[in-house]
């Protein structure tokens, strides 16, 4: 897929340019944005201690317009990770207006499973350097899917709503085959299929008052998730999640209040799994694979203030949580608490400086969580 | 679950259902370009300034925006009109 991508960037490049070179407008258009970061941290992992720059990832984002109703998108992140340079490609679609209340997308594209992911975690709009627990990487949430969604959003009567419904490739489930500790778990990430079942998967969000102030979600996502040639052929994972957004400006307050919150579950189906002792001996054992996470998050912007300097900071708190199947390799139950201090430079550019506190228990090493981190990054969109 | 889930989507639909109203209808109608500029785009980030980008750019960003941030076809054509407009 990259080996594709990296040419069709290029071949981008240089329409561009031609483009630029005739005088006249064109009908189809490009652009390049995206959004990158630079930070530092000093971790506090149960007493040791350690700080290192960190955190720099760059994210370039391409859209191209062919006309009115046709339009790619692609972004492609780089990111400084353990001192080697990781790429992925984010996400790569071709988008069509079929009318005024469809629109059908197909190729790689972020999911409406509840709205961090597809809506809130590029970092100019992150308003802390991490994303809430059950999110990414050990997440139970899917962020992106291979497939076509048919989306759009309609008003009735004053009430906004909008709607996305997909089918991907979907979820599988690790066997434990090769990862004996990860037994049970839901990968997301996809370019091929594991069976022949695609998932299914939408969402609903529903903007009650006229003011669009606030908007609340309803996602799911089914699908078969065991290998089409192995005992867990007929294992389904059902993933629910429930958003909720406040934002609007209280003259009282003197700023914008922001409020988003989202509690995902995810239950796949019982199945038995291996574990090795240490001496070779195979034991089956089960659990009920069910997990959930939650996020909460407050922050408040006086954008009224007549100071510029205080116009341009921004409070915010979040508390997450994850919870993992118990009697699982990977069972754990964490909490985290963040907290910021923003400046924003210009409405995509902010330093924001952060303190989370995670406790809790289990992970990869199945002991103790307990780790408080300090940072601060240089957000900024292009 | 199960019953939380029947519940809550009932629940929804029904909140969805009394909500709707004629006279909501109309202001929701009425509203200019500015005035839903001013709601809309901090829903999910800052809002940015109409000068930010020239008219070109707003066109890509606008068909963006509409199909990412699903916004309704009226709606979003009303800001980015109202963006073209004052830049
Ligand atoms: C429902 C959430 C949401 C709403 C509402 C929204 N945006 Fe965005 N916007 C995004 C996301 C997410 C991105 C980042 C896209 C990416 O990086 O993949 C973005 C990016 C942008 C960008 C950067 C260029 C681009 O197209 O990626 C501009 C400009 C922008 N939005 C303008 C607006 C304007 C103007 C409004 C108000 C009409 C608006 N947005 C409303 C979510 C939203």
């Amino acid at each position: 897929m990259k080996r594709i991508i990296l040419p069709l960037i290029a071949m981008f490049f240089v329409s561009n340019l031609v483009a630029q070179q005739d005088s006249k407008p064109s009908k189809t258009q490009f652009m390049i944005r995206g959004y990158g970061s630079a930070g530092f941290q000093a971790l506090n992992d149960e007493g040791e201690k350690e700080s290192s720059f960190n955190n720099g990832t760059f994210a370039p984002i391409i859209l191209f317009k062919f006309s009115d109703k046709f339009m790619f998108e692609t972004e492609m992140e780089f990111a400084y990770e353990n001192g080697e340079l990781e790429t992925a490609l984010e996400y790569a679609n071709a988008m069509y207006t079929v009318n005024k209340y469809i629109t059908i997308r197909a190729g790689k594209f972020l999911l409406p499973y509840g709205t961090f992911m597809e809506r809130l975690h590029p970092s100019w709009i992150n308003k802390l350097s991490s994303v809430p627990l059950g999110f990414g990487h050990d997440g139970i949430t899917p962020s992106s899917g291979v497939g076509v969604e048919l989306r759009g959003a309609f008003i009735l009567n004053g009430s906004r709503f909008n709607y996305a419904l997909y089918s991907t490739n979907g979820p599988t489930l690790n066997d434990g085959n090769d990862e004996p500790e990860e037994a049970g778990i839901l990968h997301f990430d996809n370019y091929e299929d594991n069976n022949k079942n695609k998932s299914v998967g939408g969402r609903i969000g529903f903007l009650p008052f006229t003011d669009s102030s606030t908007e609340v979600g309803f996602s799911f996502l089914n699908a078969k998730v065991g290998d089409k040639d192995s005992n867990y052929k007929d294992v389904s994972s059902n993933l629910i999640a429930y958003d909720f957004s406040f934002v609007k400006k209280v003259n009282s307050l003197g700023g914008i209040i922001d409020i988003k919150a989202q509690y995902n579950t995810s239950v796949t189906d019982d199945a038995n799994y291996i574990e090795v002792h240490e001496d070779g001996d195979e034991e089956e054992y089960t659990f009920e694979n069910s997990s959930d996470s939650f996020y909460a998050q407050l922050s408040f912007k006086p954008t009224m203030s007549a100071s510029n300097f205080l116009k341009n900071i921004e409070l915010v708190g979040r508390y997450s949580e994850l919870n993992t199947p118990e009697g699982a390799e990977w069972e754990s139950n964490v909490n985290q608490t963040a907290f910021g201090v923003n400046y924003w430079l210009s409405w995509r550019s902010a330093i924001k400086v952060n303190y989370q506190i995670t406790d809790g228990t289990g992970g990869h090493g199945g002991g103790r969580i307990d780790n408080k981190i300090f940072t601060i990054q240089w957000a900024f969109g292009i | 679950m199960k019953t939380f889930k029947i519940v809550s989507i009932i629940g929804f639909i029904s909140f969805a259902t009394i909500s709707c109203s004629p006279e909501r209808a109309t202001i929701v109608q009425g509203k200019s370009g500015v005035q839903l500029w001013s709601e809309t785009c901090m829903r999910c980030h800052n809002t940015p300034s109409p000068a930010d980008f020239n008219d070109a750019d707003w066109s890509t960003i606008e068909m963006h925006m509409r199909v990412r941030a699903n916004l309704t076809a009226d709606e979003s054509k009303k800001i980015f009109d109202f963006l073209r407009s004052a830049n």
